[in-house]
This record gives C-alpha cells, sequence and structure tokens, in this order.
C-alpha cells in the first residue's frame, strides 16, 4: 500500500545559484595557487620509501648547503603530535625516529625555485632500518605481530563493544536469522584540486599567516599554534577558494603545519603545492572495511535483532578513526525501528596512509552491508524490497536505543516517491534479461550534536554587520568548500530580514575577521551555522525594528515589515524604505554588529555510554532510491541505467543546491560501487593518479532523478537538515540489489568491477556443470 | 614527487626532411607530436630527454588523401580528425571506431594517429613517479633488471594499448618509416615486438610518417574493454575484419591489442574459411583468442579477465559483423 502523502513535497521555489558561482565560472575565483606568490619560496617533503622502518640516521646537511636553499625541516624541528581528537594526536608532523607508512614526511626544504627544491630534497641522506610491515588488518592483528604504536596491543586504535536491547531473545524469535560477510575497498575522496597551502611568517611582528585547502580553518589555526609553540593571536588563518572536500581536508594535514614551519625557518613565505600522487597519499579516506552482518527477521519483514562486526584497516595513525568506528556502529541505528542491537567494532593500524572522515562518515560501508542483506532476507521470505523498509519504519518524535534524537522523519514518503517515480510496481521482475531494479536506503547526521573539541561554547557563531551603505554583512567562520554554504548563511539572512539577496554580503572564514567556526563536516553548516545566522538576522531585525517604531512614533509592535518597506497600517499612515530605517537605526549607536549563536542541547549529545557522542544530532536526513542496471553477461560491464533519488532534508533553502548536492552524492556512491578503490602494491600506492583512480566520467554517469521530500524539523532553520551526504550510502547497496534482481548473482565485494562480475559468473557456470555432472553421475 | 620538466629545447622543422635531421643531430632527442603519452612520462622521469622535435608544424603529416590505389593517412593526422572523416568511416569502420574509442575528447584532439602507433607500453611498475619507482626498486624497463610483473622471466611484460593498431592490422596497412637514410614501406605488423621494454621495430632516429591501407578492404569493427567510458586505455581492445560469401566465412581477421607487449594479428583464422558461423566456429575462436594473448598483472584488472574479455569481444564482434554482411 502506498501512503496518503503526509507532507507537501512539491518544491515551487527554484532556488538561487551560488553566490560565489560567477567568480568560479569566470576563472576570477582564487584557489590557494593562484594566491599571489611571487616572491614564495617553493616547498618540497621527503617522504618514506619504506611502509615501516626506523631512523637510523637523517643528515641534510648538503641540502641545507646547496645554493637557493633556504630552509630545511625534520621531525627534530617539531616534537609535537597533531590530530584531531584529544584523546588520538599520535602523530607528528615529519616522522620522528620511526616511519610507518611509505609516503610519510621525514623532511622538508623550502627554496627559490622548483628545480633546487627537488635537488635538495634528493641530497638528503637517509638511512632506515626495515622493521615489518602490515598492509591488510588480518597481518596486523596477527599474533606476535610487531607493534606499530606500542601502547596499542594487537595493533588495535580502538575496540567497540556495543549492546542495546536483549539481542539473544531477537534472533531467538526471528523467523529466519541471516548472516553474511561483505567487504568494500578503500576509497578517496579524489577532489579535483590538489592539496596546497601558503604560509607567509612575518619576522619583526613575529605573526604568521597560513592560507590552506582547509575545510576546518579553526582546528588548524589550534594546531599550528601547539606544533610551532606560537601564541595564536599572532596566527591568522585564511581560506581561499576551495576546489573540493568532502573529508578530505577535515582533518589537519602534515603539510600545512610543513609549510607553517618552513616559512618560520624561512622568515618568509613558502608555497607547496602537493602533486597528485602526493595528494593521494595525504589520505584521510574511507577505511577498507569487512563486515559480519546477521540479521533477525520476522515473516512480515519486521527485524527483531542485529548484530555487526566492522574490521576496518585504518592506516598508520589515529585521525579520525575511533569517530569512524564509532560511526559504523552508532549509524546501524536512526534509520529503522531495530529493537535489539550488537555492535562489535575494530580500528586496525597498518602500515598504510591514515584513513580518516569522507562524505558518509563511518555509515556507508556498514549501510551497503545492512541494504544488501535485507534484500536477499526479502527474497527468502517473499516479500518486496520495498515492503520489509516499511515494515521497520520509525515514528519521529523518538530516541533510538543508542539515545539518539529523531524529530523528524521523511523516509516513508522518500520510498513512495522513488517507488512510484521508477515504476516499481509494474516493472520489478518484467525487465528483459540482464536488466534489473534495486533500491537501498540511507541516512546521516545534521552535525555532531557534541563537537570534538568540547570547549562549552555555542556551536556556531555568526556575526551580521549592518552600516551607513545599507549593505548587510554576514561574518562567518563556516568554510564553503563548493557545497554552498556562503549562499545558505546569505538566504537565512535575507529570508530572516525579508530584504533583497543582493543586499547580502558573506565573508567566511578568516579568522582576523569571522568569528570561528568548527568547520565543514558532519554536515553540521546548515543546521548549526543557519540556526545561528537566523538567529543574528532576527537580532538585527529587532534594532532596525525598534529604530523604524521611533521614527515614525508608534509601537514596535505596530511596525509591519514587507520586503525592505518598514510600515504601520498597512502603509497607509506611514512608511519608510530600508534606508531611512538604517539612518534611523545608526543615529544613536552607530555600525551595528550583532551576534547569533546556536547550541545544540544536552538531550541531543548522545547516550551515556562510552562513545555515545558520535552519531548524535538534532536531525537525521532520510534518502531512499532505486537503482536500474543492465549488465554485460560477457565482459562483466555494469551500466548503470538510471537512478531515482529521494531526500528528505527537512526544508529545501536553497532547492537548487539541494538537488545539486542529492546528484553528487549518488554520483560519489556510484563511484564506489562501480570502479573506485584504492590499490597497494607493496605498500606503495598503485592507484595514486586519475587514470588509475578511476572516478565515473561523464560517459557512463546516468541520469538522476531528484525528488527533495520536506518533513519540515522543529528545530532546523526554516526546519531544514543536512543534504549533502544522506543520499551516498544508499547507492552502492541499490546497485549490488539491481545486479541480484537482473543476473541473480550476490556480490560480496565493492567495488563491483568488471572481473568482480565475471569471476562470480564464471563460479556460476563452474558450480552449474558441477551439479548437472553430478546428476548424470547419480 | 616532482613533476616539473627541467630545462628543454624545442626544435620545430617544417619538412619531415627537417626533422630526420635534427634527430640525427641531437642523439638523446625524441619526436613529440601531441606529446598526450610522451609528456605524462617525462613528468614521471620515466623518459628523459632535453630536446624535444616538435612535427606538429609539418603539414605534410597532417593529410589523409586517396590516390587511387589505397588510402594514405600522415602520421600526423590528429585522432579527432581520423574519427570525424567520413571516408574513413564509410571504408575502414574498425579505424574510425577505434579513434573514437581513444582516451577523451580532449586527448583526441591533439594526439595523433603516429603517437597513439607509437605508444609506449604500459605497466603499473612503471607509469609510476620516480619517487614510488625507486621506492619500489626499479624494474627492467627502467632502471633495474628485474621485472615485478614476472621476476623469474628475461623480459619486459609491459602491454601496448593503443587501440588504432589492432584496427589497421586487419585493414593490412602498410607503414612509412622515414630517417636520414630515406624513407622504407613495411606492413605494420613488423613495426611490433613482443618485448615490453623495446617493442618497437624502430631504428634511432627513424620516423613514422605514413600508413597505408588497401581501398577495398572487407567490413570491419573494434571494440575494447575498459572500467570506464572514457579516459581508460583498453584493458582488451578487438578488430575484426570479416568478409563473408552466403553463410560461410570467406576472409576472418582478427587482431588485438591491450593484452601483450605488442598489438597481433591472431594466427590461425585460415581454416575458419568456408566455414559457416555458428556456436562451433564462434566457440573455436573463443579458444583461440584465450590461447594466444598473453596477459600479465601489468593493470589493476586481473590478467585472467583481460583474457576472458579479449575472447568474448572477439566473439560478439564477428558474430555482429556477420550479422550485419547477412542484413
Amino acid at each position: 500500500m502506498i501512503a496518503d502523502p503526509m507532507i507537501d513535497s512539491r518544491i515551487s521555489r527554484p532556488g538561487v545559484p551560488l553566490i560565489d558561482g560567477v567568480e568560479k565560472v569566470t576563472g576570477r575565483a582564487r584557489y590557494t595557487v593562484d594566491l599571489d606568490h611571487a616572491d614564495a619560496l617553493v616547498g618540497r617533503i621527503l617522504r618514506s620509501p619504506v611502509g615501516h622502518g626506523e631512523i637510523i640516521r637523517l643528515d641534510v646537511s648538503k641540502a641545507r648547503a646547496l645554493d637557493g636553499v633556504v630552509a630545511v625541516a625534520t621531525g627534530d624541528d617539531c616534537p609535537f603530535t597533531y590530530g584531531v581528537l584529544p584523546v588520538a594526536m599520535n602523530e607528528y608532523p615529519m616522522a620522528r625516529e620511526r616511519v610507518r607508512y611509505c609516503g610519510e614526511p621525514i623532511a622538508a626544504v623550502a627554496a627559490i625555485d622548483a628545480e633546487t627544491a627537488d635537488r635538495a630534497i634528493s641530497l638528503i641522506e637517509l638511512e632506515l632500518r626495515r622493521l615489518p610491515a602490515y598492509y591488510t588488518s588480518q597481518e596486523a592483528r596477527a599474533p606476535g605481530a610487531t607493534l606499530l604504536h606500542d601502547n596499542k596491543l594487537g595493533n588495535l586504535e580502538r575496540e567497540v563493544h556495543h549492546e542495546f536491547g536483549n539481542w539473544q531473545d531477537g534472533f531467538a524469535t526471528a523467523d529466519l536469522v541471516r548472516e553474511e560477510k561483505f567487504s568494500c575497498a578503500e576509497v578517496n575522496h579524489a577532489q579535483i584540486e590538489p592539496h596546497a597551502c601558503l604560509a607567509d611568517y612575518d619576522p619583526i611582528t613575529a605573526r604568521l599567516t597560513v592560507q590552506s585547502v582547509s575545510q576546518v580553518g579553526y582546528y588548524l589555526h589550534l594546531m599550528l599554534a601547539r606544533c610551532l609553540e606560537m601564541d595564536s593571536s599572532r596566527i591568522r588563518v585564511v581560506k581561499p577558494f576551495v576546489g573540493g572536500g568532502f573529508g578530505a581536508r577535515v582533518e589537519v594535514l602534515n603539510f600545512e603545519i610543513i609549510t607553517a614551519l618552513l616559512a618560520r625557518a624561512a622568515a618568509g613565505k613558502v608555497l607547496m603545492q602537493l602533486s597528485r600522487e602526493e595528494t593521494f597519499l595525504t589520505h584521510r579516506a574511507r577505511p577498507q572495511s569487512d563486515m559480519t552482518l546477521r540479521i533477525g527477521m520476522r515473516r512480515d519483514g519486521k527485524i527483531t535483532a542485529c548484530s555487526c562486526e566492522v574490521v576496518q584497516r585504518g592506516g598508520a595513525y589515529a585521525g579520525y578513526g575511533i569517530v569512524t568506528i564509532l560511526y559504523a556502529g552508532a549509524l546501524l541505528q536512526g534509520l529503522y525501528d531495530i529493537p535489539a542491537i550488537k555492535y562489535d567494532g575494530y580500528r586496525v593500524y597498518t602500515n598504510l596512509p591514515p584513513c580518516g572522515a569522507m562524505r558518509g562518515h563511518g555509515s556507508v560501508d556498514t549501510r551497503h552491508a545492512f541494504e544488501c542483506l535485507l534484500d536477499r532476507m526479502a527474497r527468502d521470505l517473499g516479500l518486496d524490497p520495498f515492503a520489509v523498509r516499511r515494515a521497520n519504519l520509525l515514528h519521529a518524535p523518538t530516541r533510538t536505543l543508542n539515545d539518539l534524537m529523531v524529530n523528524s522523519y521523511g523516509l516513508a514518503e522518500c520510498l513512495d516517491r522513488v517507488e512510484r517515480a521508477s515504476g516499481w510496481r509494474d516493472r520489478i521482475g518484467k525487465l528483459p534479461a540482464g536488466k534489473g531494479l534495486g533500491m537501498a536506503c540511507s541516512h546521516y547526521v545534521s552535525g555532531a550534536a557534541k563537537p570534538i573539541h568540547w570547549t562549552g561554547e555555542p556551536h556556531a557563531i555568526v556575526n551580521v554587520r549592518l552600516d551607513f551603505d545599507g549593505g548587510i554583512t554576514a561574518l562567518t567562520g563556516a568554510a564553503d568548500i563548493g557545497q554552498g554554504s556562503s549562499t545558505m548563511v546569505a538566504i537565512s539572512v535575507a529570508e530572516t530580514l525579508g530584504v533583497a539577496l543582493d543586499r547580502i554580503r558573506v565573508i567566511a572564514a578568516d579568522s582576523a575577521v569571522t568569528p570561528k567556526d568548527n568547520g565543514a563536516y558532519s554536515s553540521r553548516i546548515t543546521f548549526m551555522v543557519g540556526n545561528a545566522a537566523i538567529d543574528a538576522a532576527r537580532k538585527l531585525k529587532a534594532i532596525l525594528v525598534d529604530a523604524a517604531a521611533r521614527k515614525l512614533e508608534a509601537r514596535p509592535d505596530d511596525i509591519e515589515v514587507v520586503g525592505e518597506v518598514f510600515r504601520i497600517d498597512s502603509g497607509q499612515q506611514a512608511s519608510l524604505p530600508f534606508a531611512e530605517v538604517v539612518k534611523a537605526a545608526l543615529v544613536d549607536r552607530g555600525a551595528i554588529t550583532v551576534s547569533g549563536t546556536f547550541t545544540c542541547p544536552p538531550e541531543s549529545q548522545g547516550g551515556r555510554h562510552k562513545g555515545g557522542a558520535v552519531g548524535s544530532t538534532m536531525g537525521f536526513s532520510y534518502a531512499a532510491q532505486v537503482v536500474e542496471v543492465s549488465i554485460d553477461d560477457a565482459t562483466g560491464v555494469v551500466s548503470v541505467d538510471k537512478v531515482w533519488a529521494a531526500l528528505d532534508c527537512g526544508h529545501a533553502i536553497n532547492p537548487l543546491a539541494v538537488e545539486g548536492q542529492i546528484q553528487g552524492s549518488v554520483w560519489m556512491g556510484m563511484g564506489q560501487a562501480m570502479c573506485e578503490e584504492t590499490r597497494y602494491l607493496d605498500g606503495l600506492p598503485g592507484h595514486a593518479s586519475f587514470l588509475e583512480y578511476r572516478m565515473p566520467t561523464a560517459a557512463e554517469s546516468p541520469p538522476i532523478e531528484v525528488q527533495i521530500v520536506e518533513s519540515h524539523d522543529p528545530f532546523g532553520p526554516f526546519g531544514a537538515k543536512e543534504a549533502s551526504e544522506g543520499a551516498l550510502a544508499g547507492f552502492p547497496p541499490a546497485l549490488v540489489n539491481a545486479i541480484a534482481n537482473a543476473i541473480d548473482i550476490d556480490i560480496d565485494e565493492l567495488p563491483v568491477t568488471p572481473d568482480r562480475i565475471m569471476d562470480a559468473l564464471i563460479q556460476r557456470r563452474r558450480q552449474a556443470r558441477l551439479t548437472s555432472t553430478l546428476k548424470v553421475a547419480s | 614527487m616532482s613533476t616539473s620538466l627541467g630545462e628543454l629545447r624545442l626544435v620545430q622543422p617544417s619538412t619531415v626532411k627537417e626533422a630526420v635531421a635534427a634527430r640525427f643531430e641531437h642523439p638523446g632527442s625524441r619526436f613529440i607530436a601531441g606529446g598526450t603519452d610522451l609528456i605524462v612520462n617525462m613528468r614521471r622521469g620515466i623518459i628523459r630527454s632535453d630536446l624535444l622535435v616538435d612535427l606538429s608544424g609539418i603539414d605534410e603529416l597532417t593529410e589523409i588523401t586517396t590516390d587511387g590505389l589505397d588510402v594514405t593517412i600522415g602520421a600526423g593526422v590528429t585522432l579527432a580528425a581520423l574519427a570525424h572523416n567520413s571516408e574513413i568511416a564509410g571504408r575502414y569502420r574498425a579505424l574510425a571506431q577505434a579513434a573514437e574509442a581513444i582516451a577523451a575528447p580532449g586527448h583526441r584532439v591533439i594526439g595523433t594517429v603516429g603517437g597513439n602507433l607509437c605508444l609506449d607500453t604500459r605497466c603499473i611498475y612503471y607509469n609510476q613517479s620516480e619517487w614510488w619507482r625507486s621506492a619500489h626498486a626499479y624494474c627492467l624497463k627502467n632502471r633495474g633488471d628485474v621485472c615485478h610483473v614476472a621476476p623469474q622471466g628475461k623480459r619486459c611484460h609491459a602491454a601496448f594499448a593503443g587501440d588504432l593498431a589492432p584496427a589497421l592490422l586487419v585493414l593490412g596497412a602498410e607503414i612509412d618509416i622515414a630517417s636520414a637514410q630515406g624513407v622504407r614501406r613495411i606492413p605494420l605488423s613488423e613495426l611490433y615486438v613482443e618485448d615490453g621494454k623495446a617493442h618497437l621495430a624502430l631504428a634511432d632516429g627513424e620516423l613514422l610518417v605514413a600508413l597505408h591501407l588497401p581501398l577495398n578492404p572487407p567490413p570491419s569493427g573494434y571494440a575494447k574493454v575498459r572500467l570506464r567510458g572514457a579516459i581508460d586505455f583498453p584493458l582488451a581492445g578487438v578488430a575484426v575484419a570479416l568478409a563473408a560469401s552466403g553463410p560461410n566465412v570467406n576472409s576472418l581477421r582478427i587482431a588485438l591489442t591491450g593484452t601483450n607487449s605488442r598489438p597481433f594479428l591472431v594466427a590461425g583464422t585460415e581454416p575458419f574459411a568456408g566455414r559457416p558461423i555458428d556456436e562451433k566456429l564462434l566457440h573455436e575462436l573463443d579458444r583461440l583468442v584465450q590461447k594466444q594473448v598473453q596477459p600479465m598483472r601489468t593493470t589493476i584488472a586481473s590478467a585472467n579477465y583481460r583474457r576472458i574479455a579479449a575472447a568474448a569481444l572477439t566473439r560478439r564482434l564477428v558474430k555482429k559483423l556477420f550479422a550485419e554482411g547477412a542484413a
């Protein structure tokens, strides 16, 4: 049964182009390497040639003596670790004593030009003693394996064991219990702009300015102060235009600190521009994961219990790893009503570049396993995939077993929309040979309700300025990395004030000017910064209304604001244009700056269990999608013919941007599902170029039909939730389910490359032959 | 890590004669046309040269002409021009299809016929940065003495991945090679050697200047498998030229790329003449191709997949060409 739509779903608002779009498409936008670096030195990094080793000797004297070399830095120049989580900072900007992955920085130089810098790097003498290196979770966890970090037994960065509800009973009462193993390859953000950093140190004032590709200027600021032992007031961090993030830059990265160290040592300006290969080595993306998942289900599709073991090959350092392994378990919840859950997570240290956060952080691979297994169990029970999802819906408002708040829930509507749009009911099971339909659901947080750096401060602050010119300037620390966050701030301020959008100017991510912001990650900006922007705009509006009331000798309550006109009695008596109101408001106090804030209340910050803050959020986005595929059984090539995706983002503040973000999520999920994977050859990246790391091209990108569902979140800005991540995790399982529908083969590994399909087809043929031979024989 | 090229000198001749002379004068120099292969390899430090002889200003290399006996294609004709030439598409469909399937539009606009035919062989242990290769231990093809793909063997297994060659092989192309001594003409098949380190039978300083195609070849086609619909080199590429007489094969030629260190004509297709195209024949073809291809672990995709895909593409293409001929 298709439920009646409960939510008004028609989006008649078209949205607006991004406010910085013209600069980008005309080429005027300045990215880090486009900044003025005429007098900058060129930075280069010496990287470890081995996966695991002890540094026996490091001699930089010849490099230092080379003409044109201005500064050389090594691990000796920075005895401080850096990182995101205060409890897990175990990485130096440049290795000290030991290297733990191929490509780890060991030393760096700044020279007058690239050729001299390259030559200086080649003059550095390095002697290493090799240690056993582990490139798989299994090897690293084997008994007797050398420890990467002496205090981490079994090479485990973190073990998580969570139990909610009585899962033993849950499995006992199930009509069907099925367990499967899944494996997802490591994937990379592959953002188009390679890493770069420009650092400028003025030895006279002892001030440092760093411009970088960061998504987290505030964390970078903190780590620069820590690693360079500088007073943070002497540091300025600016984010220029950034060409894509997806999580690649949600951690402070080694090259940023190295560039600053070089700039200080050189008493000048240094530009560090990493190659594509180095950008791949400075990795921090989604780890290779092995999932063992078991689900108990009643005959009607209702889930009775679930247990899940996840092993993540985390790489050589902690980074965001603890959060990733916690997310993988926490976000088993919040999508469906599951009465009992057991989760065991293992984050493993291996001699590979450290992984980190990537779009859909922690949730994607587990969701893949879950949605694939749901479909297989639906098949076992003769149920439709949609029916199984509908049998397990949540009802908002509610709290999950692990104490996550669900305040709005548009999943039922998402299901209805993609089922209808794809013609599922008429087409499923009736497609020609080699064609199939598959579906899956997914969700994601709208910002972590408990920030990593707990300070007690508000989660977001936006300042709004108004001066004699009548221009309104919103100042935000939020990093626009292409997702459109500055446009969102502009719309939020303009809508709240009722003024024209082009009256708003947004200045973002410059620590000298804008208020601190935790950064662009966990899809927090729209929810948190959006709310703070609305709060600031409301405060400004109150000031303007008061001023208009004084001028018109009326009570503030009598002032009606229609666009940029302030009036009383519907304008019959009097009205004031915006410029007049501004003049009146400035008379007493001069230029106005108001500050808006947003804070997630304690009850939104997750359960009391260890790690309970991870997954906590004020609002989940929800998504459903249907994928249609064709499979060539001679070559194993899978083509995606069409995708229907629906996402509940609460309210689309900018529908145009929301549609783009949903398409981007689906497309990125498609890359992970079909062709993207990192491959290491003896610890070296075999994939570190855009030729070998295969993102989908326009040639195989299908039409993606997007539906925006608005469930009007009670706490979101204008009712909005996140829109940039939630639709990603649904694609890989929808694809694998579609392949099963098309050719009756269940694939347990991602990506589903043609060779994996062929292997599965050959295996099936072999088994069929074997079976028929046995029949003949018997 | 570095991607800087260093000091480079460029010589820009306007005739083949000047080009060959310039190359002869400067040992260690290289010819450059589109540069889509060479420059990438130079940035990675796997090819070193401080002087490039730029062929882009030589008009005689960019012509496609017909003289009643054959069609001549200059080595400097771009892949885009080749793909969009209606005469080529009409007579030599395999060639047009192969040209259209190379890399991406941006590459095809500057990449040339000669460049694609003389493409360097490729391997995951070779097409890496200087840092990568030095960290791993250099390979047989570049500064080392062991092939990491087959450490027990004596030769380099890097694979040839040009798309045009198999099409031209089944169409019976001949090529002109210029040198300081003059011009010689050989069948295209004689250009290639099954050795990843030295796969081109060109003497130092020789330049491929043109190729010749017979006017009336049998119907032909080209197909390739790759992970993405654009950019990627072929994991396996197959060209077929098939003439039918009634329900039977009259002549059948098959050539492959992407699987070996050279593109090659599949041997042993002559006995298929006079036989009908049925499942039995297709099965035998499949075995024949699987037996003759020698894919090694030079790509991220498995070698066995490339073997199976090469055979599958062959069967499909033969069937398709036959069906079109019969229609």
